[in-house]
């Protein structure tokens, strides 16, 4: 229920947003004394809010609210939305009648999930024991200066994010660097350079 | 596609699979496991199928991407049938040579083909040294079927076991069948599978679980991972044995994220099954009813653990707990649950299907059957191996592996991931079984095996392992995440050159506390890295804190780069690469590294020529005083008399 309600709310402000005469959008600006380009951008965000909410909703309703999920559910949200927004943990939460604190120590004990927006390339290398012994140290150094981001972090222009796993299963390859989700084995400085220049 | 009600219906559709298909007909397998995938199968597949159509073969071969084969250093591993020819690291370019070669001129390609010591080629994949000296009872079929297609899995005889169980067989047989198998809990501990069957069996509730361990957390190790991807279904036919002896009705799957293709095949399998009525209500007609749901875990470590693993299917945060009572009695929602490992369901079929007597016929007097390691760091052949339990670590190093690399010094061998130890030269000729391994310090744990030469140091090894229990301590208990974090702090000082006397007996200390007090297997094992180094690699602890060095020039504290002005010849490429403009030189020059600058990041000491060899690195001595800036260099100087 809640999700075609969702859905309808969205609907609606999408033909807002689309249909809305300068007219108008000009006279609710004047009257809230707010600039029509800034209450535009509000109405396009306003729009984006409630689409997410109802992807989101979605996904709730696919473990059919089920609490023991959870983790199941921010999983498919991070894997969607690179993160997980407060608004949507305390949304999930709600649904599923668990505690927000739940949901907190989830997000903050395991690896897989981020509570700052993540970069649009994620770059992965592995530090596991065979990759360790054949050198993963140096490469993560090179990698590091490549992408211009430390460990755990993302650039400020939201373009990469750096992580390092324990091991990727990849250990006859090793050292193994994942760039979107394509694994390199033991690239050179010159490939490092290339896999880079590669992402927009 | 019409449920099987019945083993008959089952046998008639195997029937039909197999007759549909001519085993003189060829076919190519390109291995399509995680490894192969990273080294391009995708695209080696599409250029096969391209050269295949341009040659007018549709009809005449066929073209089976398959599981893992275990070589995953030399992917992507191509097999072409009947003959079963292997071609290793195949480029989609390749393509049209091997195709028109095979088929057309009836010719090998010899380029692609294993070569041995001497050179000589090697054509069939059996006759690979690597493969030779393996026994692949468990992991055989990967190379045969598509994991996606449940039809190539009953077409090696898939599900007969499920059949003879269900309806063959009382769930007491098939239980008093996997005890007298003494099969052994393939993912650490080692536990007899059919004790911990009977436990669950027997315990109150009418309610119970089934659950496979595809936690596979360990570093180093991944034929969890390639079981499951390559062959999910023998996993899922074990578990559904295992759900019909215990009387469970309900099975759970906790596979990691960081697998995605076990994920998706997995989930693909399971709905297969769904179809072929081998999972759902009354499986082929025997009135036992079952199904399983994944579960994925999101990348921690201690979920692995039996308590943690299940409170995290329970949707809390996967913390171990106090276990006066084993989960086997009340695990899932307080309600008796089963945990066996990947591997350890994987051998249930064959059990069932062979007999407990075959099973014990293979293996040491404690250690039955085979068991699957991954062989990998500095060894020739690296990848999954499957080996007879009792196998000594010089065949599976030597034999198998074809020994260290770049024929460099065997220093240890570390097993059991980060709760296991490493084992020095004088153990290679210990057998490998659970017993000896745990005798010697170590353990079996998942089945890692990473070689280490002389270029590993042990003392970085043991900070390695402890670094990463640090991070992946849960916290619950104090012994754990306080001792553990003492242990690296002291090992990091040793490392940076730092060490103080004392400092052994220190971590040995710690160490016994947090063995003795941790609240989870994971926390009493812990400390097994550093006391297993300590015991074996002592001299290598005593010269990083009496002589602040690092025998194996590893530890960037204790290490000088250092260019000998005899062996430079002034190429220049040392002084190009250097990320921190630490090296100067000119045309005809002698470069020189500025030791303040020198970040110690290795690159000049790789990349200068091996024809020069002239970086030097130097541990636990004075650098050598460099020769004054434009010394010409002795080689031009030799050239011009």
């Amino acid at each position: 229920m809640a999700t075609a309600k969702a859905r309808t709310t969205s609907a609606e402000v999408q033909g807002l947003s689309g249909q809305l005469p300068e007219a108008v959008l000009s006279r609710v600006s004047d009257k809230l004394g707010i600039p029509a380009g800034r209450l535009s951008r509000m109405v396009e965000v306003l729009e984006q809010v409630v689409q997410e909410k109802g992807d989101t909703d979605s996904i709730v309703e696919k473990y059919k609210a089920d609490k023991s999920a959870l983790i199941q559910i921010l999983l498919e949200i991070q894997r969607e939305r690179r993160w997980l927004p407060k608004e949507v943990l305390t949304s999930v939460c709600e649904k599923l009648g668990v505690p927000l604190s739940r949901a907190y120590r989830i997000a903050t004990f395991y690896k897989a999930f981020s509570l700052v927006p993540q970069g649009r390339h994620l770059v992965t290398v592995c530090m596991g024991t065979a990759c360790h012994i054949r050198g993963s140290p140096r490469l993560l150094d090179k990698v590091v200066k490549v992408v211009n981001v430390n460990p755990g972090e993302t650039s400020a222009d939201q373009k990469f994010t750096l992580e390092t796993v324990n091991c990727l299963g990849c250990c006859a390859l090793g050292p193994v660097i994942v760039v979107d989700g394509e694994y390199h084995s033991n690239p050179s400085s010159n490939e490092l350079e290339g896999l880079v220049a590669a992402c927009d | 596609m019409a449920k099987l009600r019945s083993p008959a219906d089952l046998e008639k559709k195997r029937e039909q699979i197999v007759s549909k298909r001519d085993p003189s007909k060829p076919c190519i397998t390109i291995c399509s496991g995680t490894g192969c995938h990273a080294l391009g199968s995708d695209k080696l597949h599409e250029a096969i199928v391209t050269e295949i159509s341009k040659n007018g073969l549709r009809r005449k071969v066929d073209v089976r991407r398959t599981g893992c084969h275990g070589f995953c250093e030399r992917g992507p591993v191509v097999v072409i049938f009947p003959d079963e020819t292997c071609y290793l690291g195949m480029k989609p370019a390749d393509a049209s040579e091997v195709i028109s070669k095979t088929f057309v001129e009836k010719q090998l390609v010899e380029r692609l083909l294993y070569k041995d010591g001497s050179g000589a080629s090697v054509a069939l994949e059996g006759e690979i040294p690597f493969y030779k000296h393996q026994t692949r009872t468990v992991f055989g079929n990967n190379r045969l079927i598509d994991p996606k297609s449940i039809d190539d899995y009953l077409a090696v005889g898939g599900y007969s076991a499920l059949a003879k169980a269900l309806l063959q067989m009382s769930p007491e047989q098939v239980l008093e069948q996997v005890k007298r198998a003494n099969l052994r809990g393939r993912g650490g501990g080692g536990f007899p599978a059919g004790v911990k069957w009977e436990t669950t069996r027997n315990a109150p509730g009418d309610t119970k679980y089934v659950i496979v361990n595809a936690d596979e957390g360990d570093p180093g190790a991944f034929m969890d991972r390639s079981l499951l991807e390559g062959n999910p279904h023998v996993v899922l036919e074990g578990l559904i044995i295992g759900a019909y002896a215990i009387g469970s009705h309900e099975g759970f799957v906790y596979v990691r994220q960081e697998y995605p293709l076990a994920v998706s095949n997995l989930t693909a399998a399971l709905g297969q099954a769904r179809d072929y009525g081998l999972l759902g209500k009354n499986i082929l007609g025997s009135g036992f009813d079952f199904d399983v749901t994944i579960h994925r875990g999101a990348g921690a470590f201690v979920s692995g653990e039996s308590s943690a693993l299940m409170t995290a299917i329970e949707g809390m945060v996967g913390e171990p707990r106090p276990k006066y009572v084993r989960t086997a009695v009340s695990g899932i929602w307080e309600r008796p649950s089963n945990l066996n490992n990947v591997e350890t369901w994987a051998n249930v079929p064959l059990i069932i299907n062979r007999g407990a007597d075959w099973f014990t016929g293979v293996g040491t007097a404690g250690s039955k059957g085979t068991k699957i390691f991954a062989l990998v760091g500095k060894v020739n052949n690296t990848g999954l191996v499957e080996v007879p339990m009792g196998m000594s670590l010089r065949d599976i190093i030597y034999k198998i592996g074809g020994g260290i690399r770049s024929g460099r010094r065997f220093k240890a061998v570390q097993t059991g991931g980060p709760s296991g130890g490493c084992l020095p030269e004088s153990l290679l000729d210990l057998h490998v079984d659970f017993d000896e391994l745990t005798g010697a310090g170590s353990m079996m744990g998942s089945g890692g095996m990473i070689v280490m030469d002389e270029d590993t140091c042990m003392v970085d090894i043991a900070r390695y392992f402890t670094n990463f229990l640090a991070d992946e301590s849960c916290g619950k208990c104090i012994p754990c995440r306080a001792g553990i974090e003492q242990m690296l702090e002291v090992l990091e000082r040793i490392c940076a050159g730092k060490g103080e006397k004392g400092d052994i007996d220190l971590l040995e200390e710690i160490s016994d506390v947090v063995r003795d007090a941790s609240l989870c297997a994971l926390g009493q094992t812990a400390p097994n890295p550093v006391m297993s180094t300590i015991r074996y690699f002592r001299d290598e602890y005593v010269a990083h804190i009496e002589q602040k060095r690092c025998p194996a020039r590893v530890c960037k504290a204790l290490v000088s780069y250092f260019i000998d002005p005899v062996k430079c010849s002034a190429c220049g490429i040392c002084l190009r690469n250097c990320p921190a403009d630490a090296i100067s030189g000119g045309k005809n020059l002698v470069h020189i590294i500025d030791q303040q600058k020198c970040i110690k990041c290795n690159t000049c000491f790789e990349i200068c020529p091996t024809r020069f060899s002239a970086v030097l690195r130097i541990s636990g001595e004075p650098v050598p005083a460099a020769p004054p800036l434009g010394t010409e260099v002795a080689r031009k100087k030799g050239k011009q008399e």
